[in-house]
């Protein structure tokens, strides 16, 4: 493997944090493997955000607005893919950890017979060869993983993993459609249910719901003033998903998402096994709970104990008057 | 369905020094829980399109892990396909997902069920490897399945809500747990489940002539520990609001966090 190429996420040229972090180690991660650092940008909005990607040390963005991409599911979006990876040679391939980039890896698995570490904490190279570090089992281990037996392997990248730093000049090329290809997944419609302004898994700072909660009303009520005021996201556990208090797309743990923000704050959350593998490797932990006795308390850096429809509202305040102070 | 049998999710998981894989002895298997609702959505799929529906339950596993799939048979599906070989153990997701992808191929199929994630491995990436192999329309993450005219349509989860999508049959999906709850199997289910068939299928029945397992895997794990463990919390009782908001706003402050 010499070359990188990052499959980029997008939305109509709006990306994610977790791109230009990615554009950043691609850069250093060429420069250990001896190749070229690539990305890939597809659908409508791609020549905006190629252009916006310059700005990092990228060798080439390629790019195409084809309208397939977005009118079919993801089988475009491997084609042009596998086009750039046959071309750059093998290579190490990066995408974040999101449902894209785990459909993106899972497809190109089979199409360049590739190696895949998913979920990784950090990419390095070691004597000429790339390490994959990868928390596994839930959290309770730290894996160090290599690629065999391929040339091209496949990395799905923790969202807050690396730092975003930019600089360099990017060429942006035009990549031409693949010929001879029809598709079949057709896009009907999409539906936004979440508010979703800053994705979950990227969010610096995450403000989680559980049970103490007691219905839907204080999701929107006092976390989401709590985490606008911090400039974060609204996460929810499993119980609060399955009564249906908030969508299952914000449901953080086993089953749900996993996020590393800089800073944690569980709402009437207990912490059970099944929510802290979905959380256990963020920043800082701040609890809430009217019981001294949970199980957060073990591995949280702070818990208050007492009601959290008292505090909520006064620190909301407290933070938004500290920004005022600032301005 | 494809099934894959995992440690009780329960059960302290760890890995082997020697071998460096999951210890799978000793544990409890299950099926994993991802994979009951793809065998729920299987059922629903079948209660609705009528008796002509056969659900196969198909699953890479050793053959100790026969008894676990008869729990999937218990739930309803009419029968199951085991795939497998000592050659097989210590694979990786690539020959998970390519033996799978042949063992299905040469079984036939309409429509292939995975769950969305293994509880153990977590990777997410063998149900799109798998449809990338038979070459067949793959959606990913849905919560809900119809399959009408010879055409699935599927809504799929998304990062905020869902898309609707659509393709010809054969097809493969994956679903999340928004399919529905499991059933749990009858006394009747149980009772007949002893009756129904579990095939074995070989490597060489389903045409796969290389090495997989170990051997044939593309990734290789080298080390793993136990993260840094986190500390216990420092712990405040606040009398009232306003104190329980002034003790987080100054530990926010302490960290720079605010």
């Amino acid at each position: 493997m010499q070359s990188v190429i990052v499959v980029v996420e997008h939305k109509k040229g709006h990306t994610r944090k977790v791109t230009f972090e990615l554009a950043t180690r691609a850069r250093k991660l060429a420069d250990a493997l001896g190749g070229k650092a690539h990305a890939v940008v597809l659908g409508a909005g791609a020549a905006a955000l190629g252009e916006q990607l310059k700005q990092y040390p990228l060798d080439l963005v390629h790019v195409s607005e084809d309208a397939d991409v977005d009118r079919y599911l993801v089988d475009p979006t491997i084609d042009y893919v596998d086009a750039v990876a046959k071309s750059a040679g093998p290579s190490l391939i990066l995408t974040a950890n999101t449902m894209f980039g785990r459909d993106v890896a899972g497809r190109l698995i089979a199409r360049l017979s590739a190696g895949y570490n998913a979920d990784a904490t950090d990419v390095r190279v070691e004597g000429g060869q790339v390490r994959v570090i990868a928390p596994k089992l839930g959290g309770a281990t730290m894996t160090t993983s290599a690629f065999k037996n391929c040339d091209y392997g496949v990395v799905t990248v923790r969202p807050n993993a690396f730092a975003a730093a930019p600089g360099g000049a990017a060429q942006v090329v035009e990549l031409a459609k693949p010929a001879g290809k029809t598709y079949t997944m057709v896009v009907e419609e999409e539906v936004e249910e979440a508010s979703g302004e800053i994705g979950l898994e990227e969010a610096a700072v995450v403000i989680s719901g559980g049970r103490g909660l007691g219905g839907p009303e204080p999701f929107t009520t006092l976390l989401k003033p709590l985490a606008d005021a911090l400039g974060g996201a609204v996460g929810a556990t499993r119980a609060a998903a399955d009564a249906g208090w908030v969508p299952y797309s914000l449901q953080i743990g086993q089953t749900g998402k996993t996020v590393s923000p800089q800073l944690y704050v569980a709402v009437g959350i207990s912490g059970a096994i099944q929510h802290k593998v979905g959380m256990r490797t963020a920043g800082t932990i701040v609890a809430i709970n009217k019981d001294p006795g949970v199980p957060i308390a073990e591995f949280a850096d702070l818990l208050v104990v007492g009601d959290l429809f008292k505090i909520i509202p006064e620190l909301t305040k407290m933070v938004h008057d500290a920004k005022a102070a600032h301005v | 369905m494809t099934v894959k049998l995992v440690p009780d999710v329960n059960a302290e998981k760890r890995i082997d020094p020697a071998t460096r894989r999951l210890v799978r002895t000793g544990v409890d298997t299950v099926l994993n829980p991802y994979d009951e609702y793809a065998i729920e959505a299987a059922l629903q799929l079948k209660e609705k399109l009528g008796e002509g529906t056969t659900v196969t339950v198909f699953s890479m596993a050793p053959e100790s892990g026969k008894e676990t799939v008869r729990k999937a048979l218990a739930m309803g599906a009419d029968d199951a396909v085991m795939l497998t070989d000592a050659g097989l153990e210590g694979s990786d997701v690539w020959d998970t997902a390519f033996a799978l992808a042949q063992g299905l191929k040469k079984h036939g199929f309409d429509l292939v069920i995975c769950g969305s994630l293994s509880d153990d491995g977590s990777t997410g990436g063998v149900p799109g490897a798998i449809a990338e192999y038979l070459g067949v329309p793959g959606f990913t993450n849905a919560r809900h399945l119809d399959v009408a005219d010879g055409r699935l349509r599927v809504q799929r989860e998304t990062d905020n809500g869902y898309q609707t999508v659509s393709g010809p049959l054969p097809a493969l999906v994956s679903v999340t747990m928004a399919v529905g709850e499991p059933r749990y199997a009858s006394l009747k289910g149980i009772m007949g489940a002893k009756k129904k068939t579990i095939a074995v299928q070989t490597p060489a029945d389903a045409g796969i002539a290389q090495p997989l397992g170990a051997s044939g895997a593309k990734t290789e794990l080298l080390e793993f520990a136990p993260p840094p463990a986190r500390s216990k919390a420092r712990v405040v009782t606040a009398e009232d609001g306003p104190s329980g908001a002034a003790a987080i706003f100054e530990f926010l402050k302490e960290k720079k966090l605010a």
